[in-house]
C-alpha cells in the first residue's frame, strides 16, 4: 500500500485548493493513501533569499515530523520539492549541520536522521503507481487534445540534488500526459522558468518571462498548458489573467494542473477536480 | 496607527486574549529560531499593533521589528482560520504591512518570494507606492557597498577581503565556488541575461562577473550587485556549470550576506 505524508505548503490551502482536491481524487482511485500532518510548516523556499539557517530549520522541521510518523513525503508544489530535497540532501551528508539543526528541533522532541524520502506527485504517479496502472484507470481518453507540459525549474534542477528526471531532456511529464490520451507537444521553452519567483519583487521581469512561455506554447499549437507546481499554476492562471486585463492582446492559453487533466480522463466529475476554481476558464474538455 | 486601521480592526484588536492559537499554527513560527524577532509570531504581532494603535510609543527599533515580523509571513491564512475570537488577522497583516513599509525604513525581506502575495494583490493595494519598498530595499543594500558607487573608476585589487572570500568557500551554500575558471557559461545560459538587449546596462554585473568579484574578494561588488535580486533561481547556471560550481546557491549565499550585512548597518 503506497502511503505518503501529503505536503501541501502554504499556497495551496488558500490560493489553489483545486490542486489538493484534484490530487486527492486521482490518488484515491489509484490506491495511494495520504496522511495529513497538521504540524507541517512552510517548506522554507521563500526564506532562502533571507537567511540560510532559517530556511534549513523550516525545511528540516517538516522532514523530522514525517520521520516521526515513518512516512515518506509527497509534495504537490515543485518549489516545496526543491526546498525539502535540498534540506534532505544537506542533512543526510553533513553530520555537523544535522547536529546543529537537531539541537533546535529537539526542543519539540523531534529530530531528523535522514530516514525518509521526498517525492513529487509526478514521480509517485510515474514510478510508484506506474503508467500501466494509470492506463487501466483511464475511462475517457482525450481525442486530439494538445498539451504543452510545463516542467518548471525546481523539480528538474539542480539535478544532483533533486534527482527527478534527466535535466536536459526529461520525459516524465510527457509520459503522464500521453497516458490520458492527450498529445504532449514539443515546445522550445518547455524547460524554462515561469517567472513566479520574481513576482512581487520584479514584476516586469516576472510577467515577461510568463508571457514568453505562453506565447511559445500558443505558437507551438497547444490547447492548454499543463503544470505540476503551485507557483507555476498560479503564475499561468491568476497572473496571466492579471496580465490580460492590462494588455489583453492575445487570446489566453489556459493552464490546468496535471491531476485535473488526469482526473478528467479517469472519468472523475469536474467538481472534485475544482475546474471552476481556475481563473482562466477550462472549457469542457472531453473525448 | 490607530487612525489608519478600520473601526472593525480596532475592535478586533481589543478582542485578542493573547491565547496564542495563531502562533502555535503559524507556518513560519520556526523562523524565530533563525531570526530572533518575536514579531514573527502572530500573537506578538497583534500585541505590538495593539500598543501602536492605542498610542503607546514604540521605539524605532520596536517598529522595525514589527515591520520585519509582519513581512516574514507566507500569508497561508492559518492564523486567521484558527483564531478563536474570529479576528481577521490576514487583513490586519495586509493593512499594517503596507502602512509600515511605506514609512521609509527599508524592509529587506521584500526582496524574496514572500512578496509573491503582494504581487498578486497589486490591484487591491490602494494606498502608497507599490514599487517604493522594493527600490528602497535595493538601494539600502547597494548604498552600503562603497565600490558600487564608483562606476567608472579603476579598481585597486588590494586590499581584498580575504575573510569574505574564505567565508564563502567554507559556507554550506557557496562551498568550492573558487574552482570557477571564468568560462562565462552561467551568464550565457541565464534566461534573465538573455531577456535584455543590453543586459549589463539593465542588470549591472552579470553572473560570471559577480562570481569573479567574489573570487577577487571584492565583497562590495559581490554582495552589492543588483542582479542578485533579479535571479529567478531557475538553476540553469548551476546545472550547466562545467566545473560543478553551485552558482545559484552562491548567489543565495551572497543574498543572505547582503541582507545580514545591510541589516547591521542601517
Amino acid at each position: 500500500m503506497m502511503k505518503y505524508a501529503l505536503f501541501l505548503g502554504c499556497q495551496i490551502p488558500i490560493r489553489l485548493q483545486q490542486y489538493e482536491t484534484s490530487s486527492r481524487a486521482v490518488l484515491e482511485r489509484l490506491g495511494v493513501e495520504l496522511m495529513d500532518i497538521g504540524e507541517f510548516n512552510c517548506c522554507g523556499y521563500p526564506l532562502r533569499n533571507i537567511d540560510f539557517k532559517t530556511f534549513l530549520l523550516a525545511s528540516a522541521r517538516n522532514l523530522a515530523l514525517a520521520e516521526t510518523k515513518k512516512l515518506n513525503v509527497m509534495t504537490l508544489c515543485q518549489c516545496c520539492y526543491g526546498s525539502l530535497k535540498k534540506a534532505d540532501f544537506l542533512l543526510k551528508e553533513n553530520l555537523s549541520l544535522r547536529k546543529e539543526v537537531n539541537a533546535v528541533l529537539q526542543q519539540e522532541d523531534i529530530s531528523y536522521e535522514g530516514k525518509i524520502e521526498i517525492k513529487h506527485l509526478l514521480s509517485v504517479l510515474d514510478q510508484e503507481v506506474g503508467i500501466e496502472a494509470i492506463r487501466k484507470k483511464i475511462e475517457k481518453p482525450f481525442q486530439g487534445l494538445k498539451i504543452a507540459a510545463h516542467y518548471g525549474c525546481h523539480a528538474l534542477r539542480p539535478s544532483q540534488i533533486v534527482r527527478f528526471d534527466d535535466p536536459g531532456n526529461p520525459s516524465i511529464f510527457e509520459r503522464l500526459v500521453n497516458v490520458t490520451g492527450a498529445k504532449s507537444i514539443g515546445w522550445l521553452m518547455r524547460l524554462e522558468c515561469c517567472g513566479a519567483p520574481l513576482l512581487g519583487s520584479h514584476d516586469e521581469l516576472s510577467t515577461e518571462m510568463t508571457l514568453k512561455k505562453l506565447n511559445n506554447g500558443r505558437e507551438s499549437g497547444a490547447n492548454y498548458l499543463c503544470t505540476a507546481c503551485t507557483y507555476c499554476q498560479i503564475q499561468f492562471d491568476t497572473v496571466q489573467q492579471m496580465i490580460l486585463s492590462r494588455q489583453g492582446s492575445n487570446p489566453p492559453l489556459p493552464s490546468l494542473l496535471y491531476p485535473q487533466l488526469l482526473g478528467l480522463s479517469m472519468g472523475i466529475p469536474p467538481e472534485p477536480l475544482g475546474l471552476k476554481m481556475n481563473k482562466i476558464p477550462i472549457r469542457e474538455i472531453g473525448s | 496607527m490607530g487612525k489608519n486601521l478600520s473601526m472593525i480592526q480596532l475592535m478586533e484588536l481589543d478582542a485578542c486574549t493573547h491565547c496564542a492559537m495563531c502562533s502555535s499554527h503559524c507556518s513560519v513560527a520556526i523562523a524565530f529560531e533563525g531570526i530572533p524577532n518575536i514579531n514573527i509570531l502572530p500573537s506578538e504581532k497583534v500585541a505590538s499593533i495593539k500598543a501602536l494603535a492605542s498610542g503607546n510609543p514604540l521605539t524605532e527599533q520596536e517598529i522595525r521589528g514589527l515591520q520585519e515580523g509582519v513581512y516574514l509571513c507566507t500569508n497561508c491564512y492559518r492564523c486567521t482560520v484558527v483564531c478563536p475570537v474570529g479576528i481577521n488577522l490576514q487583513n490586519l497583516w495586509n493593512r499594517v504591512r503596507e502602512l509600515l513599509i511605506q514609512r521609509g525604513i527599508p524592509e529587506l525581506s521584500v526582496l524574496s518570494p514572500l512578496s509573491f502575495y503582494r504581487g498578486l494583490m497589486k490591484a487591491e493595494a490602494a494606498q502608497g507606492d507599490y514599487e517604493k519598498p522594493l527600490t528602497q530595499a535595493r538601494e539600502a543594500i547597494s548604498s552600503q557597498c562603497d565600490l558600487m558607487k564608483k562606476k567608472d573608476e579603476v579598481l585597486h585589487l588590494t586590499p581584498v577581503d580575504e575573510k569574505f572570500k574564505s567565508g564563502l568557500d567554507l559556507s554550506s551554500q557557496a562551498k568550492n565556488f573558487s574552482i570557477c575558471f571564468g568560462c562565462q557559461t552561467c551568464t550565457t545560459v541565464c534566461p534573465v541575461v538573455r531577456h535584455y538587449e543590453n543586459p549589463q546596462e539593465v542588470l549591472g554585473l552579470l553572473p560570471h562577473q559577480i562570481m569573479h568579484a567574489a573570487g577577487l574578494g571584492l565583497k562590495d561588488l559581490a554582495i552589492g550587485s543588483n542582479m542578485l535580486w533579479d535571479c529567478l533561481t531557475c538553476y540553469q547556471c548551476q546545472e550547466q556549470c562545467p566545473r560543478g560550481v553551485p552558482v545559484t546557491d552562491v548567489l543565495y549565499e551572497l543574498k543572505n550576506s547582503a541582507i545580514k550585512y545591510t541589516k547591521e548597518k542601517i
